[in-house]
């Protein structure tokens, strides 16, 4: 029953990852006009060296050869070359994806950590002082723009304490510049990056635990628990929260791309080599493969999140089941 | 030149740098007149022992050996071979790592570098030949002969190597007869006519080993791994990692022609912003860096960062669509109205506004810099209302009861565009819609992406007007923007301007080696351009960098900024670290 389950929302999957590459390409293609990838208005570019690199590029043929040809690639295990320099996609992808995971996860499990214990408080304590304060600090939390925060950040832990020599953060980059890398290092780069991307995660999640909570904890399970007078404990955390988590699991599934993609404002605000900031540079100067490859695995992870994140419920609710 | 005509060149130098940097208001703030006279008196000491015993550091402390430079800008690098790169960033790099056969001093004039001297033209001016330095090494040890530089310009005129993706291939490949080596350290370069920019434009691209990147086929050499991580250099430094979106690391070349630098490493490090650049060269994060005008003034009172200004052949400039099919085009068609809309600009407001002051308004196309700028050309352009007004009255258009001027019944309503995301550009377009405004002439701005941009320039082609900036090199052949030729699609005149005079002109500059012929005809076409005017230039930028106290020997100037830096083995730090 699972397996059948899984086998069709692994064909569906595979239709979506062409869908969306496709759509990808097509609105690439159809924006760029003339530019080439990775030339900018140099002087010392003749027409007929534009012309040249252009046709070395592919960038002649139809949209629609380029795709097959790409797809023939994929089938291969090959992304290709970036148009940019020459190396290859994967290469770059390979490059930066250990400092997203780093940076997303240690964000995803910081929200985790708060949201949890701060949604079951808000919902608990409904009205009062502390659950008027949380949802202050949870609704500032996503009307805050990241790249301000970020900034603020840097502006406060970096520059500001660095000049009264005070121990200070640095603001950009995964490690540092000379003799960097090690634990100690890392962590310290990670501190304001990490922690707008979890503050943002935090607001968000602790939003859905407590209206989610609210709603369990209303419902008729949940009275007749405390009607046979099992402990108020028991009802919060056994058969509360446990159906509480269930949309939080959709939530973070739904976030398992943004592994991959980061959190792509943090990314660049903070200069984070990861995913996020290479597909935003290259898209900007149209380097279809990487685009293509960075969007290739995004859409694999949503796709796969999703699927995870469906059998998850099973795990914690046992109703539901897979057909 | 000799090496004696170099030591006496680089004094001065020194010395106007030094009379630069002691005549700065607020170092004399905080050191009072007679520190600063005491100051003078050693600088001139200074001066003196400079002439005397050659190019080698700018003060008078023995130079340590060791320690770091980490330098931070916006862009990442795209590829460390120097017939694929055409971007700043990476030519930057490329100019650490690999010598050409010459380099620029900081005023633009040519110097050796590879090459024992500057070559030797032949009487027809079709020939070069190059004599190598003695003894010239890469960094692994093995020779660096004639061969190589030979393979390195192949790669981007010689028929063979054509599937490589050099951006160099049409004007190597239309200038260049052929490259003979008589002997491994003999280089000469036969030319298909005289071409005046030849030396300056395509004599400092990084020679690269044969010994590495000769056994390819032509199509590999664009995906080679070199590309990414040479095995070998022959510049000042050496490659050792780049990783990706943060940074690339290089080490000292100890086989290096000019002896060992002085420093270790020297980390090229990728930054968000100007923003970012500005807060760690505060925090000491980066060393080196290239300021924002509009971060100047925060940078001024950091004691730690020493900022030096200059100008640069980079300049930001409008074009008018002249192509009289064009939407716009029945506009501009009339000089007058070309010359009118430049009066109406108040550009001096332009440049304290949006550049804080640091531009220069712009008399001529050419830079202040350069040896072919003439001050005054025919007609100068102050900002000047009432004679915009009545130049447009005259030509016709006359204000309707809305306001706006109208010729024929068309009202004078045009777009003007540039990319999204320059700060100063969009600034400039807001100034001139409101200038413009003022006289009658309604112009909107509008703004969209780079890419889209390049694409009306280049071949769309619908635009009205554009702002763009462009940078230039030490030659002052600018027909890359304004022949009739790059008229064509890809050409980067896409305003359509034709004028046969123009056209003679640029033609006669470059088919001559004559200098002195040269600039009389450069001030022919200033002349010829300040009185077409078919895109005004607004300013020429300066160059700021900021450099932290620690780093010593240093010598940003106006063609000494990015890819040529022929200190860059001389620069030092003074805790070692």
């Amino acid at each position: 029953m699972l397996a059948k389950y899984v086998a069709r929302r692994f064909f569906a999957s595979v239709v979506v990852v062409l869908g969306v590459t496709l759509i990808t390409l097509v609105l690439m293609d159809r924006t760029r006009g003339t530019y080439v990838p990775g030339i900018d208005l140099n002087p010392a570019l003749r027409p007929e060296d534009i012309e040249h690199l252009r046709e070395n590029l592919g960038l002649n043929t139809p949209f629609y050869v380029w795709y097959l040809t790409w797809i023939g690639g994929v089938l291969h295990g090959d992304f290709g070359h970036s148009m940019i320099d020459g190396s290859t996609v994967m290469s770059h992808i390979l490059d930066r994806l250990p400092n997203t995971l780093e940076l997303t996860a240690t964000a995803i499990v910081i929200g985790v950590v708060i949201a949890v214990p701060l949604g079951v408080i808000g919902a608990l304590r409904r009205g009062s002082k502390t659950d008027h304060a949380l949802t202050v600090v949870s609704v500032a939390g996503f009307a805050v723009p990241q790249f301000w925060m970020g900034l603020i950040l840097i502006l406060i832990f970096s520059v500001t304490l660095e000049q009264h020599g005070l121990p200070w953060l640095p603001s950009s980059g995964a490690f540092s510049a000379v003799n960097g890398g090690d634990f100690f290092d890392r962590v310290q780069h990670l501190i304001l990056p990490a922690t707008v991307l979890s503050f943002f995660y935090t607001s968000l999640w602790s939003r859905f635990i407590r209206s989610s909570m609210l709603e369990v904890l209303s419902q008729d399970y949940i009275r007749t628990a405390r009607a046979k007078g099992m402990s108020e404990r028991r009802v919060v955390y056994l058969h509360g929260l446990r159906n509480a988590l269930i949309p939080l699991i959709t939530l973070i599934g739904l976030e398992l791309p943004g592994l991959v993609s980061g959190g792509l404002v943090v990314e660049v605000v903070f200069g984070w080599p990861g995913i996020g900031k290479l597909a935003f540079e290259r898209a900007l100067q149209y380097d279809y493969t990487t685009v293509m490859g960075v969007t290739f695995f995004a859409t694999l992870l949503v796709v796969a999140g999703n699927l995870l994140a469906d059998l998850l419920y099973g795990v914690l609710d046992p109703r539901i089941r897979y057909g | 030149m000799s090496r004696d005509g170099d030591a006496v060149d680089s004094g001065f130098a020194q010395f106007e740098r030094f009379l630069e940097e002691w005549s700065r208001r607020d170092f004399l703030k905080r050191a009072g007149g007679a520190a600063a006279y005491m100051a003078f008196m050693a600088g001139g000491a200074e001066f003196l022992a400079a002439c005397a015993s050659g190019p080698t550091t700018t003060t008078s402390v023995t130079p340590k050996k060791g320690g770091h430079v980490v330098e931070g800008n916006f862009s990442d690098i795209r590829t460390l071979n120097s017939m694929l790169s055409s971007d700043t960033a990476s030519n930057q790099v490329i100019g650490m790592l690999f010598d050409g056969l010459l380099n620029y001093k900081k005023d633009g004039s040519l110097i050796p570098a590879l090459a024992a001297d500057l070559p030797k033209t032949s009487s027809d001016g079709m020939s070069y030949t190059f004599k190598l330095r003695p003894n010239l090494k890469w960094s692994d040890g093995q020779p660096l002969t004639s061969d190589d530089v030979k393979f390195t310009y192949q790669l981007a005129y010689d028929a063979q190597y054509k599937a490589v993706s050099s951006p160099r291939r049409g004007d190597l490949s239309k200038y260049i007869a052929g490259i003979d080596t008589p002997d491994p350290q003999t280089v000469v370069v036969r030319t298909t006519q005289v071409f005046a920019p030849f030396l300056s434009s395509h004599g400092r691209y990084g020679i690269l080993p044969k010994h590495v990147l000769g056994s390819l086929d032509a199509k590999a050499i664009n995906t080679a791994d070199f590309n990414t991580a040479p095995t070998v250099s022959n510049g000042a430094f050496k490659f050792v990692k780049w990783d990706k979106g943060q940074q690339v690391t290089m080490a000292r070349n100890d086989n290096y022609w000019a002896g060992p630098a002085y420093l270790d490493q020297w980390i090229y490090k990728v930054l968000p912003d100007s923003v970012a650049v500005t807060n760690q060269l505060k925090t000491g994060e980066i060393d080196i860096g290239p300021v924002d005008p509009g971060q100047f003034d925060a940078l001024k009172t950091t004691s730690t960062v020493a900022l030096s200004e200059f100008p640069v052949p980079t300049f930001t400039f409008y074009a008018y669509q002249l192509d009289p099919n064009k939407p716009a085009g029945p506009f501009f068609q009339d000089k007058a109205v070309r010359q009118a809309l430049l009066f109406a600009l108040n550009r001096p407001q332009i440049v304290s506004a949006v550049y804080f002051g640091h531009g220069s308004v712009a008399n001529s196309v050419e830079p202040p810099i350069s040896w072919a700028y003439k001050d005054k050309p025919q007609v100068l352009y102050s900002f000047d209302k009432a004679k915009a007004e009545s130049m447009l009255d005259g030509a016709g258009w006359a204000k309707g009861s809305d306001g706006i001027r109208a010729k024929n019944g068309t009202k004078m309503k045009f777009t003007m565009i540039t990319n999204a995301g320059n700060k100063q550009r969009e600034a400039m377009l807001q100034v001139m819609q409101q200038s413009w405004h003022d006289i009658g002439v309604e112009a909107t701005p509008s703004l969209i992406q780079f890419p889209q941009l390049v694409s009306q320039i280049v071949s769309i082609r619908t635009f009205d007007v554009f702002l763009v900036g462009f940078n230039f090199d030490e030659d002052p052949d600018q027909g890359q923007l304004w022949h009739s030729r790059n008229t064509v699609p890809g050409g980067f005149n896409g305003f359509d301007f034709k004028n046969d005079q123009v056209d003679s002109v640029l033609d006669q500059a470059v088919g001559t080696l004559d200098k002195t012929k040269r600039k009389q005809l450069y001030f022919q076409f200033q002349d010829l351009m300040s009185d077409q005017v078919p895109a005004p230039i607004i300013l020429f930028n300066h160059g700021i960098w900021g450099v932290n106290t620690r780093v010593q020997g240093t010598d940003f100037g106006p063609y000494n900024q990015y890819a040529t830096r022929p200190w860059n083995h001389a620069t030092w730090v003074t805790d070692g670290k």
